[in-house]
């Protein structure tokens, strides 16, 4: 189905579709959600397409064969209308909406979320400006920005939002929903293998919209459940002197916006950092997570993200220590 | 006052011309010509920020705009085009062309025409001013709340935006209902309203459009108003207000805003086409009927741009279904106009090259707009650039391409000057090679998961080459409307020969000299069918003989 895809594209366009990275497109679909979306997708594109060449094809020939090059002037002949060509027109259209919509019942029974069972995983899905928060309600973990999620599993999702509107989104998984204040949505998916697959918010949310990303980690079940084991222990203590400093500065400095406690259950300003280093990026999932991209962002975060809340003031000596602890925290 | 007392002093206000006399101007040709112009400046201005954008996005993490500088310009651009250009525009056609279209001597309200003008440049010229009071707003054409309340949008932008809807909205309405009185009341005898010239018909469909729906937004920016400056809590969800509130106040004046853009064009083309094949339009009263049907239509699929909020299923299977509906008047359109080139003589002037474009192109924005309507895949492409292509398919390739041919079609009408062909036709092959390569791509950016208003984006998702390529798109746009530009003033530079009838067309504006005469006929004509200067100029032709 993926060199269908490539194919009309091309039509559509008549430009090669090569040396293009990969993109978080539905028509790669990781999951039965996607898997539908994507079908109905080409379908209806192939109608669009049907229609399309047949119209132009029409047109560019009335305009090839009626055009009037030498300026004939006598008039050619008036034709006022044809009641059944119209009608034939105005039937044939009103048929393909039928079509159209039993199309879309199909597919939206085909999507609709299972029955709430005992072995699905329970996920509440926070937006915020401009961060993902998750919370795995029954497993006692929060995270941000990066999910993880075992294979096969029933993923029940509740979202809501602590500011504006924002829309969770990734495409190779399921359709996008609104995360709205005030009103709680819920959307499911299962992935169907595994593998990291990219998002981001599709709601405009203002200043750093654009850098609000997120990351979903597919993983096999006992991948899964070593995370799951990883996440639920405390973060990590300090050892040596420079963490100590380190671990006291994160406590009454960082901790006033950004919890330790693993276990969280309403997140604070910003994301969760007892198992920061678990994650492979940060910011809004924009960054690599790496000391050197740290060490950048607590010198000022604003070049990296403008406009964003974490306005910190660190000596060179302060930020060491932070690295210190924080690079612990895994 | 007389009517002979009218047009002595019309006259008088003519004769002693200068530059002042247009600003106390009540001629509909002055008021028209000065929207047309406004409009123009606004479009320059519109598509400049476009091209900043293109510029922005060209590579992967760029620099050239900070991201809340990005923002305010795409804001701004979205609510230019919409309301500072597009229906602008469709005013001045409307208030130029109407009264000479139906054979009258001015519009019916000709001091509330000047009113509706100057509020609609004061509007325009106070949101600008944002940029130098603190910034403009920076929330999106649809400004969805709670991001526009204080706590989220804490400049003035939001404010301007606010005041400056409210201006538009009343400009809009007053001249909206100048239109409907107008041709209701100052038909010329016989001419029936199943006689009416399309674009005629098109702008009162869009005036009652504009009438009922603008209504919703006043509504919806007062209670935002009210929300920012006075403490209301309307869209304040901490204080029990409703962030869904403003959607479908927005949208159920927003959709109807979309056939407000798009009709005025549709009958523009479906006087330019008819001209330009020698042929009546065809199918005059489905047509008519279809554009009618729309209006209809229009008021009942707003929440179509809501499918992500969460709805129910039912909800969204009837938004679904009607949005479907839309494609079959669309349908009976693009089908007419078909038919009325089939077996015409065609010339390829420019007028009619930019309305076969609005006809390929327009079509494009009708079938890519069927996966949007379609709920599960919407939730897939909404928000995405698929979305910014489908709309751009529809409003640059649709509405703008329409405009222009009615400038080069009525230019002559005018200023008694033809555009000059030539660089006409450079023109239009520069914009539509130029649109397809910008709005084409976001077809395919939007599928490849690229969400729209992000001011940047990162390397390795496949978007690169794509984004290039429209920027080179943009540039091809400029070029194209740079030659627009030189080929305005060149031609204007040109001495006139005041053609009166340049493009052997059908409708009464043709019956009168060009530039008309401030009292346009000097007899007021008498109609016996739907293309009186075709009767006249063909008497064993004529429609009321032949045509049913």
């Amino acid at each position: 189905m993926k060199i269908f895809h490539k194919c009309a594209l091309l039509a559509w366009l008549g430009i090669v579709l090569s040396g293009c990275g990969p993109s978080p497109t539905f028509l790669s679909p990781a999951s039965s959600i996607a898997e539908h979306e994507a079908k109905l997708y080409d379908n209806i594109l192939i109608m669009a397409l049907v229609v399309f060449v047949l119209v132009e094809i029409c047109l560019i020939w009335i305009l090839v064969r009626d055009r009037n090059p030498k300026g004939d002037n006598k008039p050619p002949k008036q034709i006022y209308g044809n009641s059944k060509l119209e009608i034939t027109w105005t039937v044939i259209p009103v048929l393909l909406t039928v079509v159209l919509f039993a199309m879309t019942v199909q597919t939206m029974q085909s999507v609709a979320a299972p029955a709430a069972s005992a072995n699905d995983i329970n996920l509440h899905v926070i937006g915020h400006r401009w961060w993902w928060e998750f919370d795995y309600t029954d497993l006692g973990i929060q995270t941000a920005n990066e999910l993880h999620i075992p294979v096969g599993a029933t993923v029940q999702i509740t979202l809501d939002s602590v500011d504006v509107i924002h829309s969770f989104w990734v495409p190779q998984l399921s359709g996008k929903t609104d995360t709205i204040p005030g009103q709680t949505n819920h959307m499911w998916l299962t992935a169907n293998q595994t593998g990291v697959f990219i998002g981001q918010c599709a709601e405009f949310c203002g200043t750093e919209h654009a850098m609000m990303r997120v990351i979903v980690v597919v993983d096999s079940q006992a991948d899964f459940n070593a995370w799951v084991a990883s996440q639920q222990k405390p973060a990590a203590q300090p050892r040596t002197e420079d963490e100590q400093a380190g671990y006291k500065l994160t406590s009454t400095l960082c901790a006033s916006c950004h919890s330790l406690n693993p276990a969280e259950t309403d997140a604070k300003v910003g994301p969760n950092m007892a198992h920061l280093f678990s994650r492979s990026t940060f910011a809004g999932a924009t960054y690599d997570l790496n000391e050197e991209n740290l060490r950048r962002w607590l010198e000022d975060t604003q070049p990296m993200k403008p406009e964003n809340d974490m306005n910190l003031n660190l000596t060179p000596e302060e930020i060491d220590h932070l690295l210190a602890y924080l690079i612990l925290l895994k | 006052m007389t009517v002979q007392t009218q047009i002595i002093s019309k006259m008088r206000e003519a004769t002693q011309g200068g530059f002042l006399s247009w600003t106390v101007t009540v001629d509909h040709k002055r008021i028209g010509i000065l929207y047309l112009l406004s409009a123009s400046l606004f479009f320059l201005v519109g598509g400049f920020e476009a091209l900043l954008m293109r510029i922005q996005l060209a590579q992967p993490d760029g620099k050239f705009l900070s991201p809340d500088m990005y923002n305010q310009i795409f804001t701004m651009h979205g609510t230019t085009m919409i309301f500072l250009v597009v229906m602008p525009l469709a005013a001045g056609f409307g208030n130029y062309l109407i009264p000479l279209m139906i054979g009258a001597r001015d519009m019916a309200f000709p001091k509330l025409n000047a009113l509706s003008y100057w509020t609609f440049l004061f509007g325009g010229v106070f949101m600008y001013s944002s940029f130098i009071f603190g910034g403009a707003p920076n929330d999106g054409w649809f400004s969805y709340a709670p991001l526009t309340e204080k706590l989220y949008s804490p400049t003035h932008g939001m404010d301007f935006w606010i005041m400056g809807i409210l201006l538009l909205g009343f400009a809009t309405t007053i001249g909206s209902i100048n239109f409907i009185v107008t041709v209701i009341q100052l038909r010329a005898p016989g001419l029936t309203l199943t006689r009416l010239p399309l674009f005629v018909w098109t702008m009162t469909v869009t005036s009652f459009l504009a009438v009922f729906s603008l209504p919703s937004l006043t509504t919806a920016v007062l209670l935002l108003f009210l929300d920012r400056q006075l403490g209301a809590h309307f869209y304040n969800v901490g204080q029990g207000g409703s962030a869904l509130l403003w959607q479908h106040l927005f949208w159920f004046f927003g959709h109807p805003e979309v056939y407000i853009l798009i009709l005025p064009a549709m009958g523009i083309v479906s006087e330019v086409i008819p001209v330009f094949s020698g042929k009546p339009l065809f199918g005059y009263p489905a047509v008519v009927f279809s554009a009618i049907a729309i209006g209809f239509l229009g008021f009942t699929v707003w929440a179509h741009h809501m499918f992500a909020t969460g709805m129910p299923s039912a909800t969204l299977l009837f938004f679904a279904a009607d949005s479907f509906l839309i494609g079959v008047p669309t349908g009976v359109k693009i089908f007419a106009w078909l038919a009325t080139m089939w077996k015409g003589k065609l010339r390829f002037a420019t007028p009619m090259l930019f309305a076969v474009g609005f006809v390929a192109m327009f079509l494009i924005g009708g079938l890519d707009g069927i996966h949007l309507a379609v709920v599960p895949v919407d939730w897939q492409l909404t928000d995405t650039y698929y979305v910014v292509s489908h709309l751009h398919y529809v409003l640059f390739g649709g509405a703008i391409f329409g405009i222009f041919s009615g400038v080069y079609y009525w230019f002559p009408k005018i200023t008694g000057r033809r555009l000059q062909e030539g660089l006409g036709k450079w023109h239009f092959w520069l914009m539509f090679i130029g649109m397809n390569l910008v709005f084409m791509p976001m077809h395919i950016l939007g599928v490849e998961g690229m969400p729209r208003r992000i001011y940047t984006y990162g390397a390795g998702r496949g978007w690169e080459i794509w984004n290039f390529i429209e920027t080179i798109g943009a540039l091809i746009i400029t070029v194209s409307v740079l030659i627009f530009v030189v080929n305005f003033f060149a031609s204007l530079r040109k001495e006139a020969n005041n053609e009166a009838d340049p493009w052997d067309g059908f409708t009464l504006e043709w019956k009168t000299a060009s530039p008309p005469p401030v009292y346009n006929f000097a007899e007021i004509p008498s109609v016996r069918g739907r293309r009186p200067l075709w009767d006249e100029k063909h008497p064993d032709l004529a429609d009321w003989k032949v045509g049913k």
